[in-house]
């Protein structure tokens, strides 16, 4: 059960203009494993994903990544994204004016110097890749459009390929299932899922019947801190999490 | 074999073959034309306009590729034009001094020392200014081959020292446009001081008099630099389309659209948008050095901030985001101002008011950006674009 967790924040807190967005929070998640981030609006979930990913900085409390651990707290976003930490944003951020193909291309992971970039020239192998990439999010087909034609969920998966593309340890992703048909919903749950079996991937997400569908530990935030962990039906039963969030 | 030429990169980039093809009749045909090696049916100063407008569309080339591609709108590129200018002007004044001043002493009965060479040619120089001494910055003056590089290098080092500091603190958008204003008004205000080196507001002079060709007429020259343009135009151009077709230009054109989420790929975004910037400046430099001995003369109010405003319209009134359109937009509307500005239209008097083209002519052009950013967003490229659609529909229908 105890096994090195892969990512792990301590005690980490960080205020806006007097407001903690986040109070002395601590976390971990193991190399395999799925969790759901669950919290009223205001909890600080986007907060803690921004200081994992290096867009805010905390106060205090320390932010510790990979065997042996190392603190991410004095790297950039984009160092970040390239040790493996790879996020997706609640809004889908595609890049519109491309074609789907491309934007599997720049994620796909390879070297991010400008000068490698400017000398690319594309290998079977990589084709290869995006190809079953594609697959793997249901995009296969679609891999030649311009990514603004798709629709809003195939946007949502677009971002998830790229993101899966990156290779990453670690996938925070923030709620996929926004704006989704229940269609959608079953199938985003699928990659999520396949995802999880060899990274570490959190979710954050309002809806309680998508989090339920992938059945793992959930953690709920509450002002900045952890206010329950564990299963989806621990925390619905939790008294002081039925107080808050559940319950309104 | 098929798809190797359809990964090849004419195929991916068909603009650039007609472009190619375009100019080169372009040039030849000027060529034929022209009074120094023709039938004499074209002016030499029509010659020395059309040289300048291709200095202009390499300019408009790199505009584009730091504002329609990269999203990073200069206001400030025309002080890389302009250093350019006063690198490669250095040399065509010197020289042609020194050579001026040691045909003179010809005829003195003891020769003259290298040190009476230099104080001669010194006071010649910046007599103007009121002083006699060679500053410290002339001391490469005498060689061309040094100017030429420092051509690249002086615009290239400021682009970096300033991209460095602006990008790294993550200024974007209008603060950026400000701060490039700044940037090429504070040099065009250090250049109008005497003491600047650089002979103050009456700049470089008699660029077009070229050292060692004193016998060659301008005739003969003008073709000589409108074919150095247009070749420096057709690379520019092969060079534009072969960075923004790849994968660099596909996240330069990420960057534009979404910085942060191409910090999240892993991209080093800062890296980038300092590249493209000093790539750019490097073109607008080259094309500085290519124009000012076409116009004969640089001073410090060419690279005044509206000159960079302008170099905008141009690619804005092209369309921004295509590499052609920014050459027709440079194009067109020089040459239409030449028109207007040339004196070749008569003024209109209407007895109460004469309408004067000279300054109508500006608010025309105002005019003209206002209505393409109405009716044509996307600017005279885009409507290019239109009608190529058009007949691929018709085709394929």
């Amino acid at each position: 059960m105890q096994e090195a967790s892969l990512l792990e924040l301590e005690g980490v807190s960080v205020s806006f203009d007097g407001f903690k967005a986040i109070n002395n929070l601590s976390f971990q998640i193991g190399s395999a494993e799925l969790r759901a981030i669950i919290g009223p609006n205001g909890a600080g979930k986007t907060t803690m994903m921004d200081i994992i990913t290096g867009k805010t900085k905390p106060d205090n409390g320390s932010v510790l990544y990979g065997t042996p651990a190392k603190s991410l707290l004095r790297l950039s976003e984009s160092q970040i994204a390239r040790i493996g930490i790879g996020r997706k944003f609640q809004r889908p951020t595609v890049f519109e004016n491309q074609s789907v193909f491309d934007n599997f291309l720049m994620a796909l992971k390879k070297s991010r110097s400008p000068l490698d970039v400017l000398f690319y020239r594309l290998e079977n192998t990589d084709l290869e890749r995006v190809k079953v990439l594609a697959e793997e999010v249901g995009l296969h087909e679609q891999l030649e459009r311009t990514s603004g034609e798709l629709s809003h969920g195939q946007k949502q998966w677009l971002e998830i390929g790229m993101l899966l593309a990156q290779d990453p340890k670690v996938l925070l992703v923030d709620e996929p299932a926004a704006g989704m048909t229940p269609q959608e919903r079953m199938h985003t749950t699928n990659i999520l899922k396949k995802a999880a079996q060899t990274r570490a991937v959190v979710v954050v997400e309002h809806d309680m019947e998508f989090v339920r569908r992938l059945e793992c530990r959930v953690t709920v935030l509450h002002e900045g801190s952890v206010l329950a962990e564990g299963s989806i039906d621990h925390v619905t039963n939790d008294e002081s999490v039925i107080d808050v969030y559940l319950g309104r | 074999m098929k798809t190797a030429f359809k990964n090849s990169f004419i195929y991916k980039n068909p603009s650039v073959l007609i472009f190619l093809s375009a100019l080169a009749i372009l040039t030849i045909g000027m060529t034929i034309l022209s009074e120094g090696f023709g039938v004499g049916l074209v002016s030499t100063s029509f010659i020395k306009i059309l040289g300048k407008t291709l200095c202009f569309c390499l300019i408009a080339i790199a505009m584009d590729l730091v504002w329609g591609y990269c999203g990073i709108l200069s206001l400030g590129h025309f002080a890389f034009f302009g250093l350019g200018g006063y690198m490669v002007g250095m040399w065509l004044m010197f020289a042609r001094t020194k050579d001026i001043v040691i045909n003179s002493m010809v005829n003195a009965p003891l020769p003259p020392t290298p040190n009476e060479i230099r104080d001669a040619v010194g006071s010649q120089i910046f007599g103007v200014v009121g002083g006699s001494e060679i500053p410290m910055i002339w001391m490469f003056a005498d060689s061309l081959l040094i100017q030429l590089l420092l051509v690249i290098l002086v615009p290239g080092l400021l682009a970096f020292v300033f991209g460095y500091l602006a990008f790294r603190s993550r200024v974007t958008g209008v603060y950026l446009s400000i701060l490039t204003q700044a940037m090429t008004l504070a040099l065009s205000l250090y250049l109008f001081q005497n003491d600047s080196g650089l002979r103050g507001n009456n700049g470089l002079s008699g660029l077009q008099n070229i050292p060692g060709l004193t016998e060659v007429s301008q005739d003969i020259i003008s073709v000589w630099f409108l074919w150095a343009s247009a070749i420096a135009l057709g690379l520019g151009y092969i060079i534009a389309n072969w960075l923004i077709s790849g994968k660099f230009g596909s996240v330069v054109r990420a960057i534009r659209d979404d910085e942060t989420r191409v910090r999240y790929l892993g991209y080093t975004v800062e890296i980038y948008k300092l590249l493209v910037f000093v790539i750019t400046a490097i073109i607008a430099a080259i094309a500085g050095a290519l124009y000012y001995p076409q116009a004969g003369i640089i001073n410090p109010a060419e690279i005044a901030p509206i000159a960079s405003i302008y170099l905008a319209v141009w690619v804005a009134i092209g369309g921004r985001g295509r590499i052609y359109g920014a050459v027709i937009g440079a194009a067109s509307v020089t040459l239409i101002s030449s028109w207007f500005t040339g004196g070749q239209i008569p003024n209109i008097s209407l007895g109460f008011y004469t309408i004067k083209w000279i300054d109508w002519w500006l608010v025309i052009l105002g005019f003209g950006f206002v209505a393409i950013t109405l009716y044509a967003p996307s600017g005279l490229g885009g409507l290019f674009d239109r009608l190529v659609r058009k007949q691929v529909n018709e085709e394929s229908k």
